[in-house]
């Protein structure tokens, strides 16, 4: 792999910001250093990364282990910590001078904040979350994001300006493995003497647990809705989901009965969940709770009305009374789970 | 949705106005959020949802037509129908506690009242501090008003009421219903009075709440007057002026039941248009077949038809021109529609519409009682024919 | 203090029709309703005021439509409602919609001391507005925040991002876009809508009253296209299941047993 590079001969480049905060939980970057190799075969592209911080070394070495064939490092004390408005200049800087293709940026919270700064500031065009990326027959990206709460894809292309931005969600794109023997060039520039001076300033920052985004980051969730039919069933379903290490998830009837708290809400702006198995007992499915689903690899509803919204969007319908059927699944559980 | 405007007489503009727009949008997401959810308990409980009140008092639900220095919102009547509306649609209960405040525990003090009699009561009433009533069924008397035994006998400056009335609408929550009292049984006229009897009165007690078919979150009850000791600052109007009371308040009432009674159709309209579209028989959905398509349409153009109705009184109302008949029409179409509809919309839910897992029961179950209370439909029709035979042909 | 607030009208999500057809969106059948992340920017904003004094603008971009949460933006307590429609302000992607906005706030509140933004939309998601805004006025920025405090001239605020709990700083004049954990929206009062609609101050400027460059707005002047528009393809085969619970229960393990046991990380016994 590290003999395919077509350093000499490549006509553009694709960067990737390097975002590497979070680094074991956040393989963003690394994902979307795959994709970038994968697209700069089709517009005969070398792979760039980009490095802003302060002992970065150690990323670096990731990233030309991950894929990318020329890294730009910009090592500074005085930009430890991340910040929007200084990364964004130093970044059109880079841009400005090296005129990239294409420049992809992990969704990340930073990375949802930075990208748009950057896009602005360089009049050019960006798209938010794309779940895919291609190159089509005028050798163009082709950004594919969901538009309207998930219900729909929208392919979006920046035709004329450039750079072609996109911000791209962690999970769409798998990293290249780990390679030891890869190689690549490291350009170190030195912080520009003009830095202006931070408009906004970190006070603290604290790691949060995971407290906050269990039900994002659950594997399986076990959701229940006004169909349970009361305090104490709907109960049934912690055990449920804790027999299988999963989450407890409601919708908005629920938590106003106060069957569940606030934080179990399945259905609220910008709280998507994707979880590898969701099971949804007694839920009609209202819009707002089926858009934040959309990233679930295999749904199991139950509900005693065969028609109800949730059913149709869902892998495997029970028709069947939910209580019941939890009841059951509890059973069954605890006689075959092993270890 | 139609702003019928008022200049000199009455002009028909039929295109829906921003205000009421988004006045009906505001309601409807608070009802959704805050009362949908617990509209199905609190009917199967019997439960009156205090803490929903609660919410409702700040936003003005209680004072919707009142003038804003005494704390109202100064509502137009179309704006007014459109809150009902919407409240009814998602609980009709909480709309009929609503409607019966405003139209016939309020609208009288503010329309009859003293400068002091207002001063008094108006505040209380419009900030929902205290819930309003108007008291007229007894057990001999429903549509014949005239037959009403409750009787106040003047005693200095007191009136000594005493009877009992019953299906009181809030009856259990008001806090200074109005008593229709008969106040000269020595003349064959019998003429009579209303008074406003604070609930604090000694002899005033509230009877057991009653377990109704429909509505069954609103308190509705008896009320016992032992020897109430009225004060005369309490008297609405004069003595004898009772029966006048009565027929115009009355008329402002018919236009809130018309309202409620929408609402419930809407309810019971949208459902059955969203269950046609999700069941499926016979490979596919129940929509694609004309009967229930037929069922539909009819449900369609009947409670727009019967919306434009409401309405035409409310705009009547506002011009100040008599509106007896329309809002007498109104309250007869809207009531009958709500009956019609419910009842389709149970059948086309088939055995799930007999569930109390679906909410169309619920909505069969209180259309059925706005065909009966502020004057039955066959009083509307009396008031109607009346006005039809007495027009000059 | 002097607040802006962008708004924007969204379509109410649940009753959004879409034809398969035209793969395009039937937006003028669905009712809208103010953005919610910009309803919570709103009730910041109005708390902020409460405490500091202050004077609140909404401004919002679309069709005429729009003026409806305008009205909304004043009952709940905004001091005036700034609409810019125009048809050739249609369909802009995101770099020209912060320039508009931009004009906008120069030309309507050049003084201004703290805009606030929703952290994104219902409808679009893409959460760029807000910090492209800010740079087209050149003032700092801060997304996602949670919750604000002023202090003098600087904003202390606090986010969650990225799995960190930040607590930060920022020079005003500046730019927000709030999220909806915190500052639940006030509901107005009946009254207050009708006084809203009695008296309101809603300035309503087209691009020429804001010397836009036609080529520099709408779908001309942005940088990004929307090429196709579809429905993902449902690739749920939708089995169902009926019967007696045990049996339901027997046929989910026969069939979905390996997926089930892979999600939980386990082995399920005898189901091999």
């Amino acid at each position: 792999m590290d003999d395919s590079k077509n350093k000499g001969t490549a006509t553009h480049s694709i960067w990737v910001f390097g975002d590497y905060r979070n680094y074991f939980q956040n393989r963003v970057t690394l994902q979307l250093l795959s994709r970038a190799n994968e697209l700069a075969k089709k517009i005969n592209a070398e792979v760039c990364a980009t490095v802003f911080g302060h002992d970065v070394d150690e990323w670096v070495g990731e990233y030309i282990a991950h894929g990318a064939q020329k890294i730009y490092v910009l090592d500074d004390r005085k930009i430890k910590d991340y910040n929007v408005d200084i990364y964004a200049g130093l970044m059109v800087r880079l841009i400005e001078q090296h005129k990239p293709e294409i420049v992809l940026v992990g969704a990340t919270s930073f990375g949802r904040e930075f990208a748009p700064q950057v896009a602005k500031k360089l009049l050019t065009g960006l798209t938010a979350d794309c779940v895919g990326l291609d190159i089509n027959d005028k050798g163009i990206l082709l950004q594919t994001a969901p538009a309207f709460g998930g219900n729909l894809l929208a392919e979006i292309i920046t035709p004329e300006r450039r750079p072609q931005m996109a911000t791209v969600r962690p999970g769409v794109y798998r990293e290249i493995p780990h390679n030891y023997h890869a190689t690549g060039e490291i350009v170190r520039l030195s912080l520009p003497k003009d830095l202006p001076k931070p408009r906004v300033r970190l006070l603290s920052a604290e790691r949060q647990t995971q407290r906050e985004q269990r039900l994002e980051d659950a594997r399986i969730i076990v959701c229940g809705g006004r169909g349970m039919g009361s305090f104490k069933r709907f109960r049934n379903l912690t055990e449920l989901a804790r027999l299988m290490s999963g989450e407890v998830g409601a919708t908005r009837p629920v938590v106003y009965a106060k069957w569940a708290s606030q934080d179990a809400l399945v259905g609220q702006a910008g709280r998507q969940i994707r979880p590898q198995l969701l099971f949804s007992f007694g839920i009609s499915g209202a819009i707002q709770h089926t858009a934040a689903i959309t990233g679930t690899d295999l749904i199991i509803a139950v509900n005693k009305n065969p028609n109800a919204a949730m059913m149709k969007l869902s892998d495997v319908a029970i028709v069947a009374d939910a209580n019941q059927t939890c009841l059951a699944l509890i059973k069954e559980l605890k006689k075959s789970l092993r270890g | 949705m139609y702003r019928l405007e008022h200049e000199g007489g009455v002009s028909l503009d039929f295109y829906p106005c921003m205000k009421h727009k988004v006045i009906r949008k505001t309601v409807r997401e608070f009802a959704e959020i805050e009362i949908g959810p617990i509209a199905h308990d609190i009917d199967q409980e019997a439960r009156f949802p205090w803490e929903v009140i609660e919410k409702m008092r700040p936003m003005h639900f209680f004072g919707l037509q009142v003038p804003k220095e005494y704390g109202g919102a100064d509502l137009d009547s179309i704006s007014y129908a459109i809150v009902i509306e919407e409240l009814s649609r998602v609980c009709a209960a909480i709309g009929l506690c609503v409607t019966v405040h405003n139209s016939v525990g309020l609208y009288p003090i503010l329309k009859f009242g003293t400068e002091e009699q207002k001063r008094r009561f108006v505040p209380l009433l419009a900030s929902g501090e205290i819930i309003g009533a108007f008291c007229i069924t007894e057990a001999n008397a429903g549509s014949d008003a005239g037959g009403v035994e409750t009787h106040a006998v003047k005693d200095g400056n007191h009136y000594i009421v005493n009877g009992t009335k019953i299906f009181v609408t809030n009856g259990a929550i008001c806090g200074a219903p109005l008593i229709f009292a008969v106040t000269n049984a020595k003349n064959s006229k019998k003429a009579a009075s209303v008074f406003i009897v604070e609930k604090t009165t000694p002899g005033y007690s509230v009877g057991e709440i009653e377990d109704l078919c429909g509505m069954r979150a609103n308190p509705v009850s008896s009320l016992f007057l032992e020897d109430c000791r009225v004060p005369e600052e309490n008297l609405l109007m004069n003595l004898g002026d009772g029966l006048k009371i009565v027929l115009i308040t009355l008329d402002t009432g018919r236009i809130g039941i018309a309202a409620q009674a929408l609402g419930i159709a809407q309810a019971a309209f949208e459902a059955s248009v969203r269950y046609s579209k999700e069941r499926q028989q016979f490979r596919q959905p129940i929509g694609s077949f004309q009967t229930i398509q037929n069922m539909l349409a009819d449900m369609a153009t009947e409670i727009d038809a019967v919306r434009l109705l409401l309405y035409r009184a409310c705009a009547y109302k506002d011009a100040g021109v008599t509106f007896s008949t329309e809002a007498a029409m109104a309250k007869l179409s809207c009531s009958t529609v709500a009956s019609r509809v419910t009842s389709q919309a149970v059948q086309i839910h088939g055995g799930y519409g007999y569930s109390k897992e679906y909410d169309v029961e619920r909505y069969f179950r209180d259309a059925k009682v706005t065909e009966i209370y502020e004057g039955t439909s066959e009083v509307q029709r009396m008031v109607i024919a009346r006005a039809v035979l007495t027009k000059p042909s | 203090m002097k607040f802006v607030v962008c708004i924007k009208q969204v379509p109410a999500v649940s009753e959004l029709p879409w034809d398969p057809q035209t793969g395009t969106l039937m937006r003028d059948l669905a009712e809208g309703i103010m953005n919610p992340a910009c309803k919570h920017a709103l009730e910041a904003a109005i708390q902020l005021k409460e405490t500091l004094g202050g004077h609140i603008t909404a401004i919002t971009m679309g069709p005429p439509a729009a003026e409806e949460i305008l009205h909304e933006a004043i009952a709940m307590g905004a001091d005036k409602g700034v609409l810019l429609t125009d048809l050739r302000m249609a369909g802009g992607d995101t770099l020209v919609t912060s320039h508009t906005l931009g004009m906008a706030i120069a030309k309507v509140c050049p003084d201004v001391d703290l805009i606030l933004c929703g952290c994104h939309t219902s409808d679009s998601e893409t959460a760029q507005v807000g910090p492209q805004l800010a740079v087209e006025l050149d003032v700092p920025s801060v997304a996602y925040v949670e919750h604000l405090e002023v202090l003098g001239t600087t904003l202390t605020m606090r986010r969650l991002a990225d799995n960190f709990l930040e607590t930060l700083e920022m020079d005003l004049p500046g730019l927000v876009t709030m999220t909806t954990k915190h500052y639940q929206p006030r509901y107005v009062s009946l009254g207050g809508l009708n006084d809203a609609f009695l008296a309101a101050e809603i300035l309503i400027l087209n691009a020429d009253d804001l010397g836009l460059d036609p080529e520099r707005i709408g779908i001309k002047g942005s940088a990004t296209r929307i090429q196709n528009v579809y429905a993902p393809k449902a690739q749920k085969e939708n089995v169902v299941l009926k019967g007696a619970v045990k049996h339901i229960v027997e046929e989910l393990f026969a069939r979905f047993g390996d997926r089930i046991a892979g999600a939980i990380g386990k082995d399920l016994d005898g189901r091999q």
